[in-house]
C-alpha cells in the first residue's frame, strides 16, 4: 500500500497535533499500524511481537492488537480511524491487550475532516497485564464545521506493577458533539496517569468527558488532569471520578476550564469515594478565567488581554 | 527624567485608606534608581501602579514616562512603550516554554531564538538547557527569577521594574544578581529596583526612601541609605557595616548627624 491509497486530507489533519505523518503511510515509518478509511480497513502492517487484525463489519470495524509477553516496542502503533466522507457511521470496536511485562506506546488518531453529519462510536476494551508500560494518545479531528458525533466507551484494566499513561486530545478543529466515557480500574500497585485536553470553539460545540478511576490495589496511585476551554458559546462539562476502593491507594482529580466570550459554559463535576480508612483521594478544580496575576504578567510584555489570553490557552492545552 | 511621579496617590482597592501618599520623584534614563523602605511602605504597591496594573489605580496625581503623561494607559499600552516589570514571585505556567515566553516581549520577531539565546546567557543560564523547558514548578524559585528577568531583557524595554529582584534567593547568588543587574544598565536600560535589602541596593545610582505611603527623600543612594537607618534606629548597623570600608562615604561625624535629626522629630 503506497501512500497515495491514502486519503491525503486525514494525513494532513494529523500535522495539527505535531505529528510525523510519515509513521502512519504504510510501508513508512518503523511501527506497527492500522488504517482505516470509514469503515474499511486501508492497511495493516504488524511487527515482531505486535499482532494486529481488523475486520469490516456493518458500519464498523472490530480491531484486535495483541501486544505480546515481555515485548518492549519504541516505535509506536498507530492506529488512524480517519473517515474522508462528510456523513455516515462509524462504529470501532478496538479489543487491545498487553500482555505481561511488555511497553508500548499507541497512538491513535481519529481524523473526520470532512464531518458534517457524521457519526463516530467507540467501544473499547482494553486489558494492561502485570509489569507494563502502557500508553495511550488518542488526538482527535473533526473538521471545522462542528460536523461530527463522537461517542467513544472504554473499559481499561490495569494490572500490578503497571504503568499506564492515557491522553486524550481534542483541541484542534471544531469538536461537534462529543461524548466520552473511560473507566480505568486499577491494580495493586498500578500507576494511573490520564490527561484530558478538549476546547469547545463555537455554539455547535458541547463536550462532555467522564475519565473514571477505580483504585482496586493496595497502593494503586492515580492522577486526573482535565482541561478546557469554551469560547464562543462553546459547552464543556467534565466529570473527574476517582474511587479509592483499596489500602493505601491515593488519587487526585484535577480540572482546570476557562470560559471565553458569552454563551460559553464549563462545568466540572469531580466526584471522589474512598471506601478504605488508609485511602487518600483529592480533588481541585478551578473555572472561568485565567489568574489575573498571569494575564499582567504576560500583557507587561506588550500583549493585549486577548493576545494574553490566547497564549495561556496554547500552553494549557498543548502542554505535555 | 526618564519617569516622573508627581504627587501619586494610592488607595486600598476599596479606597479607605491610603498605601501611598502625594509622592513624587524622578528616575533618570540609564541609571539605577532603588526605592527603599520597610515591609508595607507601599514599594510593590508604587510599582504595580507605575507598570499600569488594573488592581493598583492611582487616584490622584500623574506619571509621565519620557514626557508624556501616561497616567490613564493600561499595562499593555505601557509596555509598549518601553516600561515592563520583573515580578517578585513570577507565576509557574504549564506547558508554556521558556523560548515561548522570552519570545512574547521581543519588538522584533526575526531570529527569536537568537534572541533568547542571548537574553538567557545575559542572565547566566545555558540556552541549551533552559529554552526547551517549561516555565512551571519544575523550576526552582532562582532559576524562574533569572528567566524572568531574561523575559524582560528580551524585550529591550527603556525601564525595567525589578520587584524584590533577590528574595527568595540564596547569599550565595546574590552577587551574581548584583552582575545582571549592571549587564543590564551597560544595555543602555534604566532601572527601578524595589528592594527592601541594602546591600541590593548599594548597587544604585540613586534611591527614594518610602516609609509610610511616604516619600521621605530622593537623593543619591548613600544618602538615601543613611536616612532609612537612621529612621529604623540602625545606628550600630550603619557605622559597622554599612558604611564600611569600601563604602565608607561619609564620617562617623555626619552620621550622628543624621541619626540626632531623626530622633529629635
Amino acid at each position: 500500500m503506497s501512500k497515495t491509497e491514502y486519503p491525503e486530507e486525514i494525513l494532513q489533519s494529523l500535522e495539527g497535533y505535531d505529528i510525523d505523518i510519515n509513521d502512519f503511510i504504510p510501508g513508512h515509518g518503523k511501527g506497527a499500524k492500522m488504517l482505516l478509511d470509514f469503515n474499511s480497513i486501508k492497511g495493516i502492517e504488524e511487527i515482531e511481537g505486535v499482532i494486529i487484525k481488523g475486520k469490516e463489519i456493518a458500519d464498523g470495524i472490530i480491531a484486535d492488537v495483541i501486544i505480546k509477553e515481555g515485548v518492549v516496542i519504541e516505535d509506536p502503533v498507530h492506529l488512524c480511524f480517519g473517515v474522508k466522507k462528510q456523513s455516515g457511521t462509524q462504529r470501532i470496536f478496538p479489543r487491545i491487550i498487553a500482555e505481561d511485562n511488555s511497553e508500548v506506546t499507541i497512538q491513535a488518531h481519529c481524523s473526520f475532516p470532512n464531518a458534517d453529519g457524521l457519526v463516530h462510536k467507540m467501544f473499547g476494551h482494553f486489558y494492561v497485564g502485570k509489569n507494563c508500560k502502557f500508553t495511550y494518545n488518542e488526538t482527535h479531528y473533526h473538521g471545522e464545521k462542528s460536523g461530527a458525533l463522537v461517542a467513544p466507551v472504554s473499559y481499561m484494566y490495569i494490572g500490578e506493577n503497571s504503568i499506564f499513561e492515557n491522553t486524550f486530545n481534542l483541541t484542534q478543529g471544531t469538536p461537534g458533539q462529543v461524548k466520552i466515557l473511560l473507566d480505568i480500574y486499577a491494580m495493586e500497585n498500578s500507576v494511573i496517569r490520564s490527561n484530558v485536553k478538549a476546547f469547545g470553539k463555537s455554539m455547535g460545540d458541547s463536550i462532555r468527558i467522564r475519565d473514571s478511576v477505580f483504585l482496586e490495589g493496595r497502593n494503586a496511585r492515580s492522577v486526573i488532569k482535565m482541561k478546557a476551554a469554551a469560547k464562543d458559546g462553546g459547552e464543556v462539562l467534565m466529570y473527574g471520578i476517582t474511587e479509592g476502593n483499596a489500602p493505601r491507594c491515593n488519587g487526585h482529580v484535577e480540572c482546570n476550564e476557562i470560559v471565553l466570550g458569552k454563551g460559553s459554559i464549563c462545568r466540572a463535576r469531580p466526584f471522589i469515594r474512598a471506601i478504605d480508612p488508609t485511602s487518600t483521594v483529592s480533588h481541585e478544580a478551578s473555572l472561568g478565567r485565567f489568574p489575573q496575576k498571569w494575564l499582567d504578567e504576560v500583557q507587561s510584555k506588550g500583549l493585549t488581554e486577548e493576545e494574553a489570553t490566547q497564549i495561556l490557552i496554547e500552553a494549557m492545552l498543548g502542554e505535555k | 527624567m526618564l519617569l516622573e511621579l508627581k504627587n501619586v496617590t494610592i488607595p486600598t482597592f476599596d479606597q479607605k485608606c491610603l498605601i501611598v501618599n502625594d509622592v513624587s520623584f524622578g528616575v533618570k534614563e540609564k541609571s539605577i534608581h532603588a526605592v527603599i523602605g520597610p515591609n508595607g511602605s507601599g514599594k510593590s504597591t508604587l510599582a504595580y501602579s507605575i507598570m499600569g496594573l488594573s488592581t493598583y489605580k492611582i487616584s490622584k496625581g500623574k506619571i509621565f514616562f519620557d514626557g508624556q503623561d501616561i497616567t490613564d494607559l493600561n499595562v499593555t499600552e505601557r509596555a509598549k512603550l518601553g516600561i515592563t516589570l520583573a515580578w517578585q514571585e513570577p507565576a509557574r505556567i504549564d506547558g508554556l516554554s521558556v523560548l515561548k515566553y522570552l519570545s512574547l516581549g521581543m519588538r522584533d520577531k526575526t531570529n527569536i531564538k537568537e534572541q533568547a539565546i542571548e537574553a538567557l546567557k545575559t542572565v547566566n543560564m545555558k540556552p541549551e538547557k533552559y529554552l526547551d523547558r517549561f516555565i512551571d514548578e519544575s523550576l526552582s524559585g532562582g532559576e524562574r527569577k533569572r528567566i524572568e528577568l531574561a523575559a524582560t531583557i528580551a524585550m529591550r524595554p527603556r525601564l525595567i521594574i525589578l520587584d524584590e529582584p533577590t528574595a527568595g534567593l540564596d547569599l550565595i547568588v546574590i552577587e551574581d544578581f548584583l552582575n545582571i543587574f549592571n549587564k543590564i544598565r551597560a544595555l543602555d536600560m534604566t532601572i527601578l529596583l524595589i528592594t527592601h535589602r541594602e546591600d541590593i541596593g548599594m548597587i544604585a545610582d540613586y534611591g527614594t526612601l518610602l516609609w509610610g505611603g511616604d516619600d521621605i527623600l530622593t537623593d543619591n543612594f548613600a544618602e538615601v541609605m543613611l536616612r532609612y537607618c537612621a529612621k529604623a534606629g540602625l545606628k550600630a548597623y550603619c557605622k559597622r557595616t554599612l558604611f564600611q570600608g569600601d563604602n565608607a562615604c561619609f564620617g562617623e561625624d555626619y552620621i550622628d548627624k543624621i541619626f540626632q535629626e531623626e530622633q529629635s522629630k
